[in-house]
């Protein structure tokens, strides 16, 4: 009797017990259903990615300005390094460092997780490195720029995840970039790969940009600014190249530069592409622009004479107006103006044109909004209306102040008077080329219909007035040294004083040398723009344009020309 | 009625004649996955290979590139 009860008892526990069970997995299996399920898949997956090749930025005459090449790299894994003396002492024959140095690094790295021993590993290296405990690589897509400086402030640079930073490499950043894809495997226990089990997205490289650019001639528009911004212990400067016909940028140089392929030692400030970010008032290398504006229309006529006051203006309303360098000018035709470089000469031509069409001619060039070329960062640069304009604005915009340009939108007024009066937008970007070296898209931008001013009054200024400025040197010519015996080249000098910051009026002793040029000036097949900002002029070299930007300018335009004509 | 018996001779055959389709499978398994891990290789080996053409053109591009030629000459003009 009592072993039946205790039969009976075991089995009503085992009954409960196998109840329970029972209860404990229906509730794991209808409950808890989905919360296993994914516990589980995440478990079994094993995430990689695969990332595509960055696309790669050439020159206009196809030479590598940017590109990514695959690096191996060992790390080590700190975390699962037992004795980090002996990890370290047998990686050091295989990776051919000292064993303290690689001691040093795993111990300094910061992250348990993941220190890097040794970029640009090669294959035999990996494959002994592996084996030892703790030790592991991984490849890793490395951006190279071999032109080093050279292009810095144009191209830009990326992140370490490959994203663009700065330049053509943030512009084009989707374009470049490519697209990856996400490749979800079974994994087993140590997290490595059994089996593919969904694929997201589709591995595409980036495609490849190709740029108006022209590395030789970048050099030589390096080069020489390079020598003067040191020879005049200038603070900044910067250089210009375009075809005036296409508005394609051949070189455009900002120094200080830095190299991006070595970032950590450039300051944030040489970064900057100060053809584009930087404003500055012109000085008189607006006087073209205003004289092409009223000659158009009618406010002026070619033959007509302007009295300059022997020197001294003034009047109620607009101040006193004075000379550079206190010329005194009397009866100046419109030319002289121009060649002569006459403030007062400019400032009643403004007062004749009035507030209206001055402004609206300037509008026309593109001062005030942005050129538009492909680079992040570019500015509007300053031209108020006319409402928020004083008394003084109709007599001191005439000759440079007041408004504020940037050197890409006096290189694009250059180049409509250059181009006949017609229409022109700087680029920098020539084709999107894909991988396989086929081009995908014609990048030119299509020339505006129409013209700004009269091609007659273009030609004027330029073959004419301009040619004069930088010819005739006896006839108060400023530009002279910028003269070549080849070419003809035109131009005008531009000297404009720096304003305080912060405060009213302009520094002394510090002013903005600018000169912008071309040749020949029968048929312009480039435009230059150079400008020195601060230079020395203490050092008793002479701190105009003329003295500071034309030598510049001509040696340019004389090595550029003959590169161009030896390359047909 | 007619009842196929075997002989023993057409069941030794019938059993060498699935044993060496057994073993050609098995051999064409294993070619297949032969040919495959080879061709796997060879794509590496490739990718490798371009892989490194690229670091030398690069490396090529560093040294004849505008400015680096002008460094050099600079230098070969100041040592004389």
């Amino acid at each position: 009797m009592k072993n039946a009860r205790i039969a009976i008892f075991f089995l009503i526990l085992l009954i409960v017990s196998f109840g329970l069970l029972a209860a404990r997995c229906f509730y794991l299996q209808y409950y808890k259903n989905d919360h296993y399920t994914e516990l589980c898949l995440t478990q079994q997956k094993s995430l990689q990615l695969w990332q595509p090749q960055r696309g790669v930025i050439l020159d206009a005459k196809g030479r590598v300005l940017a590109a990514s090449n695959r690096k191996k790299i060992i790390f080590a894994e700190p975390r699962a390094i037992e004795d980090v003396k002996e990890t370290s002492s047998e990686l050091a024959p295989i990776l051919d460092i000292g064993a303290h140095e690689i001691c040093r690094k795993i111990l300094e790295g910061g992250n348990p997780g993941f220190v890097r021993i040794k970029q640009d590993a090669d294959v035999l290296q990996c494959s002994a490195a592996v084996r030892i405990k703790g030790i592991g690589t991984q490849t890793d897509w490395q951006r190279s720029y071999p032109t080093g400086g050279l292009f810095g402030n144009i191209i830009g640079f990326t992140s370490r995840d490959n994203r663009g930073l700065e330049g053509i490499e943030l512009q084009y950043d989707k374009e470049l970039s490519g697209s990856g894809v996400e490749n979800v495997f079974y994994a087993d226990v140590r997290r490595r790969p059994i089996c593919l089990k969904e694929q997201n997205g589709t591995l595409a490289d980036g495609v490849g940009i190709i740029m108006t650019l022209d590395a030789t001639i970048q050099q030589i528009a390096r080069d020489e600014l390079q020598k003067q911004y040191k020879d005049f212990e200038a603070e900044s400067a910067m250089a210009i190249v375009a075809e005036p016909k296409t508005g394609a940028i051949l070189a455009m140089v900002s120094i200080p530069d830095f190299d991006p392929g070595n970032l950590q030692s450039s300051e944030a400030d040489s970064r900057r592409n100060r053809a584009i970010t930087d404003p500055f008032e012109p000085g008189s290398m607006i006087k073209p622009i205003v004289v092409a504006i009223a000659v158009d229309n009618g406010t002026v006529r070619k033959d007509e004479k302007v009295f300059c006051e022997n020197g001294n203006y003034s009047g109620k309303g607009f101040g006193r107006i004075n000379e550079y360098r206190n010329h005194r000018f009397g009866d100046l035709s419109i030319r002289e103006v121009l060649v002569k470089s006459s403030n007062i000469g400019m400032a009643k031509i403004g007062q004749k044109m009035g507030q209206e069409k001055l402004y609206d001619g300037l509008k026309l060039f593109g001062f005030g909004e942005k050129v538009g070329i492909e680079l992040p960062g570019e500015v509007e640069g300053l031209l108020r209306p006319t409402s928020r304009w004083s008394s003084y604005s109709v007599t001191r915009i005439p000759y440079g102040y007041e408004l504020n340009v940037t050197a890409m939108q006096m290189l694009q007024a250059y180049c409509i008077l250059a181009n006949g009066g017609r229409m022109v937008r700087p680029y920098l970007v020539k084709a999107v080329v894909d991988n396989n070296g086929e081009i995908a898209q014609i990048k030119r931008p299509v020339p505006p219909v129409g013209y700004i001013i009269k091609r007659e009054v273009a030609e004027w200024i330029v073959q004419d007035c301009l040619v004069g400025v930088v010819n005739e040197k006896n006839n108060g010519g400023t530009g002279w040294r910028a003269k070549l015996d080849k070419w003809q080249v035109f131009g005008k000098t531009g000297t404009a004083n720096i304003s305080r910051i912060g405060q009213r009026g302009y520094e002394d002793n510090s002013n903005i040398a600018s000169f912008v040029a071309g040749a020949p000036a029968e048929d312009p097949a480039i435009v230059v723009f150079v400008s020195v900002r601060r230079p020395n002029g203490r050092l008793g070299k002479g701190d105009s344009g003329g003295a500071v930007a034309s030598p510049v300018a001509g040696k340019i335009i004389e090595k550029t020309l003959t590169y161009l004509e030896k390359r047909f | 009625m007619y009842m196929f018996v075997l002989s023993q001779f057409r069941f030794l055959f019938a059993v060498f004649c699935l044993t060496a389709i057994l073993i050609f499978a098995v051999y064409l398994r294993d070619a297949n996955n032969r040919i495959v891990y080879e061709l796997c290789r060879y794509r590496a080996d490739v990718s490798q290979l371009k892989q490194e053409l690229g670091a030398k053109q690069l490396q090529l591009e560093s040294l004849i590139n505008p400015a680096a030629i002008s460094q050099r000459l600079n230098e070969f003009n100041s040592d004389d």
